[in-house]
C-alpha cells in the first residue's frame, strides 16, 4: 500500500433548502426567469443523461462553466471539467433536493470567493435552493457529527432522529427509540474514539479540540457501557437498548421494566403475549456504576421505571466487544475508570456467553433469538449452519479481545483453544458456500439473500481476529473466511469496510481512486429524504431471481438512499424516504477516522 | 442412514458421430418412443433427456408422441435438462454462442413445456472452460452434471459435488460423475449401484447414478427397471429411487453440506479435438462473427427505418450454429460424410447472415448522401461505374465493433487518391488484385478510420488524377516490413523471422529460434481424439522455404510473401504490416498432404517465469507453460520477465484456430499456434490396417493469424480488441451518387469504456420490438464503469462491471433500459 494513499482535496457538497412557492425570500427573478433550450447544451453532453433527453426543458449556465438542465423528473448538474467522469454529472430529485421533480426554472447566482455556488430552482409545486459548497473532509465529518449531536443523540446513543416536521432538523420528536442502539451507537462511538486519538496524535492531547472531541467520545462509550450495566441481572447480560419513563414502549419485542423490588417484568408487548412471556420477570438489582448511570438521570435514574429491551442479538454483542477494544486503546490509556469498567462488562458478558454453552441466554429459560455461538446452533439446522462461519469469528474475536484488553490469559485463551480444536477456526472459510447452499435451496440469487448488516460484523470480526491472533495458521484460515466476504461487501465500495480489509489482509488489492470519490459524494447531512431513482434515464433496473429489484449501477451516496451500514446500497428503487428521518453521521465519520487514524488517508 | 441414490434414467444421444443427422434424428425418435412406453410400464420411472434440438425433432416429425412428453414432463416424469440446443463442445463456442445455446433453448421449453431447465447438462463433452458457471447462470441455470476429464486425466480436479467457480465468481454447484453416462445390464447396474453407494458414504452425500443404453440413443432397458425396483426393496439401499438431476440438485442445496470449491477449467481430455478438422472450426468462427454483424446491422437498419427485423431467420441460422457445436461435430470427432452434412448447415446459417447482412447496410449506404456535383443532370441516381472518371466514387465501409477502428480495407478497383468525407487524403496504395484481367490487375486499399457500430463514406478518385497518398512510416522489402509500431526482418535461408521489434517499447524479441517458423509434428500415434495424449511435440520437420517475394510497399501497407515446401506440401505465408496497425498480420494458404501430422506455427521468446494466457469465452485464462495442447479462442498468448525484470509478451491470434500450447525451458518459452491436424476421421483406436484414409485437414487450407507484441501483462494490453478487429472484418460498399438524408459518418452504438465489449446487438425475441444489448468486461479489472450509448434507442446509461462480468440489456420503447440475463427478461 503506498503510504497515504488518499489524499482529499475540498470538494463539493450539496446542501438544500425547499420552500413552498409563497415563502418570503424567494427571489423574485426566479418567478420571471426565461431559461434557455437545453438542446445546445445537450448536444454537447457525451454521456448518459439522468432524465431523457427529450424531456429536458430549459438549461442555464452556472459558475466554472457548469450547466443546469431542468427535466421533467429533476435537475441535472453537467461539468465537464470535473475530474472523471463519474463526476461529471449531478442528479438533483424529490424530495431530498426539490420539492417535486418537476423543474420549471432556474435561477443560478454568482459563486462566492470561496466557490461557493448557489441556485434556485422552480418546480411545478414550489423552490429549492441548491447550496454547493466546499468541504475539506474533516470538515464534513464535523458538520455530521455536528448534526449527529444536535439531532440524533439519545443520551449518548446515536442511531436515527425522527423530525416532528419533514426537513425541520430543529424540530426532532424528543425521544427515538432504536432496536440496534447498541449495534450503530458502538459504531459511532468508536468512530469517535478513533477521532480523538487521531486528532490526541496530531494534536496533542491538551488541544482543545481534542479535548472537545474526547468528551465526545468518552459519553458514547460510557453510552454503550450502560447498555451492558443496564439490565442489572448481574450476569453480564446485556440490554439492545433501554428507554427512561419519559419514552413509551414500543409494541413489539421483549422490554422488561425495572421495578422498585429489584425484579425486571416482560412488559405486554405483542409479542410478549402472543409468546406468553408477559409478566416474566428476572433479576434487575446489580448495581449500575454510577459515572455511567448519570447518563440518564435527567430523565429518572437507571434503576425503577427504566425498561429495557432484551432478546438481544450477535450484533450488538460484537460491535460492543470490538467497541471494547478501540475504547481502551483509545480512552481507556488515560481513564483508567472508563477502561476498567469496559474490561469489567467484557468479562461479565463473555462469562456469561461461556457459562451459557456460548450463547446469550435471555431470562425465558432459553438463548435469545439470534445470541448463539454454540455448535448446538451450528449443527442444529435451520439458520444456524448458514451463520455458523460468522459467528465462529465473532466468538473467536471476542476471546481475543478480552485477552488484549483485560491483559489476562485465562480463562479466555483455554476456551479460545478448545473452540479451535471444536473446528472454530475452520468454519469461517465457509461463509460462502453455505450462503450459495441457502440461497439454491431458496431459489435466489447470491444477491438477494445477503443480509448487508452482517457486513459490518464481518469486517469487525476478522479485522479484530487478525489484529490479535498470534498463529499464523489460524491467520491463514481467517484471511481466507474474510476473504469470502468479499464478493458481497466489495458490492459496497465502502470505505468503513475495506480499510478494515486492507489492515487485516495486507497486499489486497484495493481501488483508492474509487474509494477517495466515496468521501467527495458522501452526503454532508444525514437527513434521510428519498431520492428519484426509478425515474432515472441512465439506470438500468435489475430483476432478480426472486423478484427483488437492484439498481443496474451503484449510485453515488448522495444520490441514494439514507441509510446505516445495514441495507443494499443497490436496493431499487430505494427506500423514498419523507424527509422526516436524520440518520447518524456516523456511515462517514466511521470511515474517515479509520481512514485518518491508521493512515489511509489526509486532507490536502 | 445409506445415503441417497438419485437414478437417473437417460440415453445419451449423438445426432452426429459415427452416423449423420438424419440417423442422429431417427434414433431421437426411437428412443422417445421407448421412454414413453417405459414409463406406461412402470410408475414410478424417471426418464432424463437434454438437448431442445431432440425435442425439436419429435414436435416436426411426431406431433402425437410429442404432446405424450409434454404430459410427462407435466407429471414430472421426464425431465428436460440442459437449457442449451445440444450438448456442445464447452471449450471453443464464444461466449454469445454459450448465450444462443441457452436463448433459444430456454424459450422453446418454455413454450412447450411451461417450464425452462435449471440444470446445465454436458456428460460427454470433452472438456469445460472456466466461465461455464457464470455462463449457465446467466441462461437460467444453477447446477450441472458433466463428466470429462476422467481422473486418470486430471486426478487434481474434484470428485462427485462440488462448487464450481468462475473468474467473475458466479458459482455452480456441479455434479461430476465418478462413472459413466451410460450403464446397462443387470450386472453393470448393480455393479454401478454398489460402487455409488460406498462412494456416496465416503462423500457424505447423495450420488446419482445414470443408467441406460447411449450414444446412439436407446435409454433404460425393461429389465434394468425391473432390476432396479427389486433393489429399491433391499436393506440397504432403501435410498434408492428413481430421480432425476433436478430432483438431486434440490435434495443437495436442502442437506447442510460443505462441498468444496473449483476455481479452474476442468481440462483436458481430448487434446486432439481442438484442431482436427480444421474446416469445421473455421466455419464456426465464421458464422459467429457474420452472424454477429448481420444481426447487428439489421437490428440498426430496422430501428433506423422501421422495417421488421429478420430475428426469426437469424434465429434459425443460429440454431443451425448452436447444432454443429455438438461436441463430436465441433471437436472433428465424426466421420467424413457428416461433415459435408455440416458444411451445408452452416453455409445455410452463413447465407442467412449474409443476406440480413447486405440487405442491412444497402438501406444505409443508398441514404447517405452522395450526390456530386456535375456527374449528370441531377437525377435520383447514377451507377458508380456509369460515369466519367475524373469524379470521385462513393465507398462506404462498415464497422460491427462498439470501439472505433483505422483499419486497411481493400476495394476491388484501382484508384489514384482516397479521401474521407472531409476531402482529407488518407493513406492509400494499389495492391495486386486476386483476379487477372490484364496485366495492371489491381486492387485499391487504403486506411479507414470508422466509428464504433458505424459506416464511413470515403472517396475514391480514378482516371487522370494525380497518383497521391499520405506519407506513413510504412516499408518494406523482400527481407524486412516495418510501421510506426514495428519492424519485423526475415530470413531468406529458412523463411522466418530474425528479428521482431516492438518500436513503441524499444524492445527485439528474441528467442531460441526464429519467430513464425512452420513446424510439421509427428502425429501417427494419436487417434483422432488423441485419448491419452496431451503433448504434441515430436518435430518431424520445419518448413524449408522455397520462394520469397516482396509484395507490397506502403505506404499503405508492406507485405512479403514465402512460400515453403515440407515433402508433398507447401505452405504459403503472407506477412502484411499496415500503417498504424499493432499487429503483423500473416494470411497463409496450405496445400497439405502429409498424413498423420500437425503444423504448428512457433514463436520462440526469451524470458523467464513465463505464463500462457488463453482466451476463453468472455475472458481469459492463465496456465502455466507445460507444453500441453490447450483450447483458447482467438488469442494465446506468452508473457515473461526480461533480464531487467519486465514483463512483456507475445500474442498470436487467429481467424479460425482454437489449439495451442506453450512449452518452456530455462531460456523462455515456445508459444504455437496449431494451425491444422491431419489425421483419420473418427478413429477411436489408432490402430490402423494399412489401408487408404481420408484425413481430416488434406487439401487446401486458408486461414490468417497474426502476432501481437505488448509490455506488461497480457490483460492489460489491447490483445481482445485486435483479435476482435482481426475476427470482424469490415464490409465495403461501392456506392452510386445519389441524394441522401444520412451524414457521411454515422455511429449507432458506442461503449466508452476499453476494457467491454459488445458481443450483440439485436431485437428481443419475444417480438416486442425492445432492444437487447450484451457486453462484457475483458481484462479482469476489479471494477469497470461503462457509459452505453444508442442514439438510436433515445438509450444511454450507465453500467458497472466487476471482472468479466456479462450484462445484458434490455432497451425499451422510451429508451429505458433493464437489466436481464441471456433469456431477455423473457422467462
Amino acid at each position: 500500500m503506498p503510504e497515504c494513499p488518499i489524499i482529499l482535496r475540498r470538494s463539493l457538497n450539496r446542501f438544500a433548502e425547499i420552500y413552498s412557492k409563497d415563502t418570503p425570500g424567494i427571489p423574485a427573478a426566479l418567478l420571471s426567469v426565461k431559461n434557455e433550450s437545453p438542446v445546445p447544451y445537450l448536444a454537447r453532453i457525451p454521456l448518459p443523461l439522468p432524465s431523457r433527453r427529450s424531456s429536458y426543458s430549459c438549461a442555464a449556465p452556472g459558475a466554472n462553466g457548469t450547466v443546469w438542465l431542468g427535466a421533467a423528473n429533476g435537475l441535472t448538474r453537467w461539468n465537464g471539467g470535473a475530474p472523471c467522469k463519474e463526476e461529471r454529472i449531478w442528479f438533483f430529485s424529490a424530495p431530498r433536493d426539490l420539492p417535486d421533480n418537476a423543474v420549471k426554472a432556474i435561477l443560478p447566482l454568482e459563486a462566492a470567493s470561496d466557490g461557493t455556488e448557489i441556485v434556485w430552482i422552480l418546480t411545478e409545486t414550489g423552490a429549492a435552493k441548491l447550496t454547493l459548497r466546499f468541504l475539506s473532509g474533516e470538515e464534513k465529518a464535523n458538520l455530521l457529527l455536528r448534526e449527529s449531536l444536535d439531532v440524533v443523540d439519545r443520551r449518548g446513543m446515536f442511531s436515527q432522529r425522527q423530525l416532528s416536521v419533514p426537513y425541520r432538523k430543529d424540530m426532532p420528536l424528543p425521544y427515538n427509540e432504536s432496536d440496534n442502539d447498541g449495534c450503530f451507537g458502538c459504531g459511532f462511538a468508536i468512530a469517535e474514539e478513533l477521532h480523538y486519538a487521531t486528532l490526541a496524535r496530531e494534536l496533542g492531547e491538551t488541544h482543545p479540540e481534542t479535548q472537545r472531541v474526547r468528551a465526545i467520545a468518552t459519553r458514547a462509550a460510557e453510552a454503550m457501557l450502560l447498555l451492558m450495566y443496564i439490565p442489572g441481572r448481574g450476569d453480564g447480560f446485556v440490554a439492545r437498548t433501554y428507554l427512561t419513563p419519559r419514552e413509551p414502549v414500543p409494541d413489539g419485542g421483549y422490554y422488561f421494566r425495572k421495578r422498585a423490588d429489584g425484579l425486571a417484568e416482560c412488559l405486554p408487548t405483542a409479542s410478549a403475549v402472543h409468546s406468553g412471556r408477559a409478566g416474566v420477570t428476572v433479576k434487575a438489582s446489580a448495581a449500575i456504576p454510577a459515572r455511567l448511570a448519570k447518563l440518564c438521570q435527567a430523565e429518572g435514574s437507571a434503576g425503577t421505571g427504566i425498561v429495557y429491551k432484551g432478546d438481544t442479538s450477535s450484533d450488538e454483542i460484537t460491535l460492543h466487544f470490538a467497541h471494547l477494544y478501540f475504547l481502551h486503546i483509545t480512552l481507556g490509556k488515560l481513564d483508567a475508570e472508563l477502561d476498567a469498567l469496559a474490561i469489567q462488562a467484557g468479562k461479565a458478558l463473555l462469562r456469561h456467553i461461556i457459562d451459557h454453552g456460548m450463547e446469550l441466554q435471555d431470562c425465558f429459560g432459553g438463548p435469545t433469538t439470534w445470541a448463539k455461538w454454540s455448535l448446538r446452533y451450528f449443527n442444529g439446522g435451520g439458520s444456524g449452519w448458514c451463520d455458523a462461519p460468522l459467528n465462529a469469528a465473532e466468538l473467536l474475536m471476542y476471546l481475543r479481545v478480552m485477552i488484549k484488553i483485560s491483559g489476562e490469559t485465562e480463562p479466555w485463551q483455554g476456551v479460545y483453544d478448545s473452540l479451535l480444536a471444536q473446528g472454530y477456526g475452520d468454519l469461517p472459510a465457509k461463509h460462502r458456500e453455505r450462503l450459495c447452499q441457502c440461497v439454491m435451496a431458496a431459489g435466489l440469487e447470491e444477491c438477494e439473500d445477503i443480509m448487508y448488516g452482517d457486513h459490518m460484523l464481518a469486517t469487525m470480526a476478522f479485522w479484530l481476529l487478525l489484529l490479535l491472533t498470534p498463529e499464523d495458521a489460524v491467520k491463514a484460515k481467517l484471511r481466507a473466511g474474510f476473504a469470502s466476504w468479499r464478493s458481497s461487501i466489495g458490492r459496497e465500495w465502502n470505505p468503513g469496510y475495506d480499510f478494515p480489509y486492507a489492515l487485516a489482509c495486507p497486499g489486497a488489492a484495493l481501488d483508492f481512486s474509487r474509494l477517495e470519490r466515496w468521501f467527495y459524494r458522501s452526503p454532508a447531512s444525514r437527513l434521510a429524504a428519498g431520492v428519484n431513482v426509478a425515474g432515472r434515464h441512465d439506470m438500468p433496473k435489475r430483476t432478480c431471481r426472486g423478484g427483488s429489484a437492484e439498481t443496474g449501477w451503484l449510485l453515488p451516496d448522495d444520490e441514494r438512499f439514507i441509510a446505516k451500514y445495514d441495507r443494499n446500497p443497490n436496493d431499487y428503487p430505494g427506500e423514498r424516504g419523507s424527509a422526516s428521518c436524520v440518520e447518524s453521521g456516523y456511515v462517514y465519520t466511521f470511515a474517515y477516522w479509520i481512514g485518518r487514524y491508521y493512515g489511509f488517508l489526509r486532507d490536502a | 442412514m445409506p445415503v441417497p441414490i438419485h437414478a437417473i434414467g437417460n440415453a445419451h444421444l449423438d445426432p452426429i458421430w459415427l452416423w449423420r443427422w438424419q440417423e442422429g434424428c431417427n434414433e431421437a425418435l426411437q428412443t422417445f418412443r421407448a421412454a414413453l412406453d417405459r414409463m406406461e410400464e412402470t410408475p414410478g420411472f424417471v426418464f432424463t433427456c437434454s438437448s431442445a434440438n431432440y425435442y425439436r425433432w419429435v414436435e416436426e416429425i411426431d406431433s402425437e408422441m410429442f404432446a405424450q412428453i409434454q404430459k410427462r414432463v407435466r407429471e414430472g416424469r421426464w425431465v428436460p435438462v440442459n437449457g442449451w440446443w445440444v450438448q456442445p463442445d464447452c471449450n471453443m463456442p464464444s461466449g454469445e454462442s454459450f448465450a444462443r445455446q441457452a436463448l433459444y433453448s430456454q424459450l422453446y421449453y418454455q413454450e412447450k413445456f411451461g417450464r425452462t431447465c435449471k440444470v446445465g447438462y454436458n456428460v460427454d463433452s470433452f472438456g469445460h472452460n472456466a466461465m461455464l458457471p457464470q455462463l449457465l447462470r446467466q441462461g437460467g441455470m444453477h447446477a450441472y452434471v458433466m463428466m470429462r476429464p476422467s481422473n486418470d486425466e486430471n486426478p487434481h480436479a474434484p470428485q462427485n459435488a462440488f462448487w464450481w467457480e468462475a473468474p467473475d465468481g458466479s458459482r455452480v454447484m456441479t455434479y461430476r460423475l465418478p462413472q459413466g453416462y451410460v450403464c446397462d445390464g443387470v450386472e453393470n447396474v448393480d455393479n454401478a449401484v454398489n460402487f455409488l453407494r460406498k462412494r456416496g458414504e465416503d462423500a457424505g452425500h447423495g450420488m446419482m447414478l445414470f443408467y441406460g443404453v447411449g450414444n446412439h440413443g436407446g435409454g433404460p432397458t425393461k429389465a434394468d427397471i425391473a432390476f432396479l425396483q427389486e433393489k429399491m426393496k433391499k436393506e440397504g439401499f432403501t435410498a434408492l429411487q428413481f430421480s432425476s438431476p433436478d430432483a438431486y440438485f434440490a435434495a443437495m442445496s436442502a442437506a447442510p453440506l460443505d462441498l468444496p470449491v473449483w476455481k479452474d477449467d476442468l481440462q483436458h481430455h481430448a487434446s486432439g479435438c481442438y484442431s482436427a478438422v480444421s474446416m469445421v472450426k473455421q466455419l464456426n468462427r465464421q458464422a459467429e462473427q457474420e452472424l454477429y454483424f448481420a444481426e447487428a446491422w439489421d437490428t440498426a437498419a430496422a430501428q433506423a427505418f422501421g422495417f421488421p427485423a429478420q430475428t426469426k431467420a437469424l434465429a434459425e441460422a443460429w440454431r443451425d450454429t448452436a447444432f454443429n457445436q455438438f461436441h463430436d461435430i465441433f471437436c472433428g470427432c465424426s466421420i467424413r460424410e457428416a461433415y459435408d452434412d455440416v458444411r451445408d448447415s452452416m453455409g445455410h446459417a452463413r447465407t442467412i447472415a449474409a443476406r440480413a447482412a447486405n440487405s442491412a447496410i444497402l438501406r444505409f449506404s443508398r441514404k447517405i448522401e452522395t450526390w456530386v456535383e456535375g456527374v449528370d443532370a441531377p437525377t435520383k441516381e447514377v451507377r458508380h461505374r456509369g460515369i466519367p472518371t475524373e469524379y470521385p466514387r462513393p465507398v462506404v465501409v462498415f464497422n460491427a465493433l462498439s470501439f472505433e477502428r483505422e483499419i486497411p480495407v481493400r476495394v476491388l478497383e484501382a484508384s489514384r487518391r482516397v479521401e474521407d468525407s472531409g476531402h482529407t487524403r488518407v493513406p492509400h496504395q494499389s495492391i495486386r488484385a486476386s483476379r487477372f484481367d490484364g496485366p495492371d490487375a489491381l486492387d485499391t486499399l487504403f486506411i479507414a478510420k470508422v466509428p464504433p457500430m458505424g459506416y464511413a463514406l470515403y472517396w475514391l478518385w480514378m482516371g487522370r488524377t494525380p497518383e497521391e497518398s499520405v506519407c506513413t512510416a510504412v516499408q518494406g522489402s523482400d527481407w524486412f516490413l516495418e510501421n510506426e509500431y514495428l519492424r519485423a526482418e526475415f530470413d531468406a535461408h529458412t523463411g522466418g523471422i530474425t528479428k521482431l521489434i516492438d518500436k513503441t517499447a524499444e524492445r527485439t524479441v528474441t528467442g531460441a529460434g526464429q519467430l513464425a517458423l512452420p513446424t510439421v509434428i509427428n502425429d501417427i500415434t494419436a487417434d483422432t481424439w488423441a485419448h491419452g495424449i496431451f503433448k504434441f511435440h515430436d518435430i518431424k520437420g520445419t518448413m524449408r522455404p522455397v520462394h520469397t517475394t516482396a509484395l507490397e510497399n506502403g505506404p499503405c501497407r508492406a507485405a512479403l510473401q514465402i512460400k515453403y515446401k515440407y515433402g508433398e506440401s507447401t505452405l504459403v505465408q503472407t506477412f502484411r504490416l499496415a500503417a498504424g496497425q499493432k499487429t503483423l498480420e500473416v494470411e497463409c494458404k496450405a496445400l497439405w498432404s502429409e498424413p498423420y501430422t500437425m503444423l504448428k506455427i512457433a514463436l520462440p521468446i526469451e524470458g523467464s517465469d513465463p505464463i500462457s494466457t488463453y482466451e476463453i469465452p468472455n475472458g481469459y485464462l492463465k496456465r502455466p507453460c507445460n507444453g500441453e495442447e490447450e483450447p483458447g479462442l482467438s488469442w494465446a498468448d506468452c508473457t515473461l520477465t526480461d533480464t531487467e525484470g519486465l514483463r512483456h509478451g507475445v500474442a498470436v491470434m487467429s481467424d479460425s484456430k482454437y489449439s495451442y500450447d506453450c512449452p518452456a525451458d530455462v531460456k523462455g518459452a515456445q508459444l504455437r499456434l496449431t494451425c491444422l491436424r491431419n489425421v483419420i476421421f473418427a478413429d477411436h483406436c489408432a490402430k490402423r490396417p494399412a489401408r487408404e484414409f481420408d484425413f481430416t485437414d488434406e487439401g487446401v487450407q486458408r486461414f490468417t493469424y497474426a502476432i501481437y507484441l505488448h509490455e506488461g501483462e497480457a490483460e492489460q494490453s489491447d490483445v481482445t480488441r485486435e483479435a476482435a478487429s482481426l475476427n470482424s472484418q469490415p464490409h465495403v460498399v461501392q456506392e452510386s451518387y445519389h441524394p441522401g438524408t444520412l451524414p457521411p459518418t454515422g455511429s449507432f452504438l458506442s461503449v466508452d469504456a476499453p476494457n467491454v465489449l459488445v458481443t450483440a446487438y439485436k431485437r428481443c425475441e419475444d417480438g416486442s420490438g425492445d432492444l437487447i444489448l450484451r457486453c462484457y468486461e475483458t481484462q479482469g479489472k476489479a471494477f469497470t464503469r461503462a457509459a452505453i450509448t444508442l442514439p438510436q434507442a433515445d438509450a444511454a446509461f450507465w453500467a458497472d462491471f466487476t471482472p468479466f462480468e456479462i450484462k445484458t440489456f434490455r432497451i425499451g420503447g422510451e429508451g429505458a433500459a433493464a437489466q436481464v440475463n441471456f433469456l431477455e427478461g423473457i422467462v
